[in-house]
């Protein structure tokens, strides 16, 4: 199943996310983090990406795994967070 | 004395080569080969840049484009998609370790954006830097700026609006909700502003940059030293632009 979802970030900016889930699981099979939002260093939002997939999409669990992900490669988001940013996966879902 | 950085005014260029000389400028500067440097330019012909985070097919509408001979690049920087035509673009490049530079982004940010607030002053302009990365004037944005530090070198660049022409804007950019079109044309139009507009009347590039060289100067308190591209950077740039910045590899690659 594919799907997408547009979130404004509280104080912060747009996020656009793309992704392909499993209904059945209910985990990520991929997905595309895009905006105008800033990340240091940039070239993490694609390993964000990578990280992401076969995570389940629960509210919980996406944080826990942003946040990992944050803490273990050293990225530094600005005008996005890791509520923002599982809110924004979460949207994605009807 | 003074600490000296270097001043590089290199007119105006393609897309593809702006964003190819700030990168060369960046990878010269972090190997200490040249000095913290401040550099002014603009676009022919005028262009989108799209954040490094963005989608090409989300934000631009690629037929529009290349119907009106619009480029348009991706950036090394995050941020959104600006519309290159009447404005200033500016670049600041220097060590992350260099005392000027707070090592907190968002710091970082407003201390180079205060040289603008400063560069705006000096043209009779009173503006309010608006995190994340805005200049405000009259709750009006005048100026957005993205930065990246790579190598341990900070690079900000950014642009300062001269004119504004929201409507050609709006007939190259895509919006999420086609339906809502006119009215955030309109809001935008509530939300951007310009040098000439605010003055009234027009001012030139040249009188811009001399307005913000002598804002990074005070800011900084530092001399601004005209200076040129080393033979090393312009090789560097000549090779970013054809293999990065012009390629369908770079610019499409979200």
């Amino acid at each position: 199943m594919q799907s997408q979802s547009i979130y404004k970030v509280p104080q912060g900016k747009l996020l656009k996310i793309s992704i392909e889930y499993d209904e059945k699981d209910n985990v990520i099979r991929d997905i595309r983090i895009t905006g105008d939002f800033f990340a240091y260093p940039e070239e993490a939002i694609e390993l964000m990406e990578t990280k992401l997939k076969n995570t389940v999409i629960e509210r919980e669990q996406l944080q826990q795994k942003i946040r990992s992900i944050i803490t273990e490669y050293h990225i530094k988001f600005i005008g996005v967070d890791s509520e923002g940013l599982a809110q924004a996966i979460l949207m994605c879902k009807p | 004395m003074k600490e000296q950085w270097r001043l590089l005014q290199t007119g105006f260029n393609t897309a593809f080569s702006n964003m190819a000389v700030d990168r060369a400028i960046l990878v010269e500067n972090s190997e200490g080969k040249v000095p913290p440097t401040v550099r002014f330019y603009g676009w022919i012909p005028p262009a989108i840049s799209i954040g490094y985070f963005q989608s090409v097919a989300e934000e631009i509408d690629v037929n529009a484009c290349e119907k009106l001979g619009i480029d348009y690049v991706r950036r090394m920087t995050g941020g959104g998609a600006v519309f290159h035509d009447k404005e200033l673009t500016y670049s600041i490049v220097i060590p992350e370790a260099h005392p000027a530079i707070p090592k907190n982004i968002l710091k970082s940010y407003g201390r180079i954006c205060n040289a603008l607030l400063q560069g705006l002053a000096q043209l009779g302009i009173n503006g309010t830097y608006a995190p994340i990365n805005d200049i405000l004037v009259d709750g009006k944005k005048i100026s957005g700026n993205a930065q990246t530090r790579k190598a341990n070198t900070v690079l900000q660049h950014g642009t300062i609006l001269l004119d504004v022409d929201v409507d050609t804007m709006f007939s190259l950019l895509k919006v999420p909700n086609e339906k809502i079109k006119d009215k955030l044309i309109q809001d935008v139009k509530q939300r951007v502003t310009s040098i000439q507009h605010i003055l009234g009347t027009k001012v030139g590039f040249e009188e811009v940059a001399e307005a913000l060289k002598l804002g990074f100067e005070e800011e900084f308190d530092v001399e601004l030293i005209q200076g040129i591209l080393t033979k090393e950077e312009k090789t560097l740039a000549t090779q970013f632009e054809k293999e990065c910045f012009s390629t369908t590899h770079w610019n499409h690659r979200r």
